[in-house]
């Protein structure tokens, strides 16, 4: 379907989309669909949800292809990546706020304690970890540490200095080690 | 350039347990401040833990059609999004599959068509019909009605 248009670049791609074109537009989805799920997931926590945040992206990018001004924005993706964030964090405050798992709470009690845990209850408590960390450190670290991108990077995405992303990174970091080596002392992962 | 602790457990925490692949100003140095110390070797051991523990957090594939349903939706909302005269034509030409210039070149046509019906329309003064033409007309028609019946 986009054999024409597979080899051009994300920017040539937006300016085709622009003149409307569904194929250009059908090559950038085929093209990035999988790397803005995993964000969007990352912080939507639920398949279903992440996927519609993608979905909805993708025909705001469809509608209206001159909100993104190469000339004014360095890169598509990281664009498209504060795009995605930020229809995620709305559908984040919607959303009631994080519990911990009742499994933590039994852990506390008895620190140090050889306790076998599946591993989905250390997934799911890790998942609370992270979940409880402040927006901003959340995503530092998802798009630091899961996504691989530069510190300079991510910083453009969240829109501040690449000294205070690396503070976030480290916050973010040390709070998980602590709450690991807290509950989890001797799990499976 | 030697690194204190303080240094090498923050980088540990920016850069990650790969100590190779941190920035190459400050490689050596975590490298060689590794070597020479058990502490920062523990740390580092600690850092790879963590680093393991956040790689197995749970991750769902997305479904092997999301991109198809994206593209499906998207024709959908480009059609809801076309409204008016324009969009009805740039409708028309979008099911044909018409290339840009082809709705350019028709839509240009159209005008040109308006513009000279129009100009066609209020330059012809005797096709006008008065309003007396008109009376005139009707009562010849009611008379000659009138003659028959």
């Amino acid at each position: 379907m986009d054999k024409g248009f597979s080899h051009l670049d994300d920017a040539s791609l937006i300016q085709n989309i622009q003149q409307g074109s569904h194929e250009a537009f059908a090559t950038i989805v085929n093209r990035h669909t999988n790397r803005f799920y995993r964000i969007a997931y990352r912080l939507v926590f639920n398949k279903d949800e992440a996927e519609d945040m993608v979905q909805e992206a993708f025909l705001r990018l469809w509608e209206r292809p001159q909100l993104w001004n190469p000339s004014r924005q360095a890169k598509f993706t990281t664009w498209f990546y504060k795009v995605v964030i930020s229809l995620c964090l709305d559908l984040n405050k919607k959303k009631r706020p994080v519990h911990l798992p009742e499994d933590m709470e039994l852990l506390d009690r008895h620190p140090g304690q050889d306790v076998l845990l599946g591993i989905h209850q250390e997934q799911a408590l890790l998942e609370g970890f992270i979940k409880q960390l402040p927006a901003r450190q959340q995503l530092a670290l998802n798009l630091t540490f899961y996504e691989g991108l530069s510190n300079q990077e991510a910083a453009d995405i969240i829109g501040i200095k690449v000294k205070a992303l690396q503070s976030l990174i480290m916050r973010a970091k040390t709070t998980l080690k602590e709450k690991v080596r807290r509950y989890l002392p001797g799990g499976s992962i | 350039m030697t690194m204190k602790l303080k240094q090498f457990k923050e980088n540990l925490l920016v850069y990650g347990s790969n100590v190779h692949e941190w920035p190459e100003d400050i490689r050596q140095a975590g490298l060689k401040a590794m070597e020479t110390s058990s502490e920062l070797r523990t740390l580092l051991a600690e850092e790879e833990r963590l680093e393991r523990v956040l790689k197995t957090r749970k991750y769902e594939e997305p479904s092997s059609d999301l991109g198809e349903r994206i593209l499906s939706a998207s024709l959908s909302r480009r059609k809801r999004g076309r409204r008016g005269l324009s969009g009805f034509f740039s409708e028309l030409v979008w099911e044909f599959g018409l290339p840009k210039p082809a709705l350019t070149a028709f839509s240009v046509s159209l005008v040109l068509v308006l513009i000279l019906g129009f100009a066609i329309g209020f330059a012809d003064l005797t096709g006008s019909v008065s309003t007396e033409g008109s009376q005139t007309d009707l009562q010849e028609f009611l008379y000659y009605e009138g003659e028959v019946l």
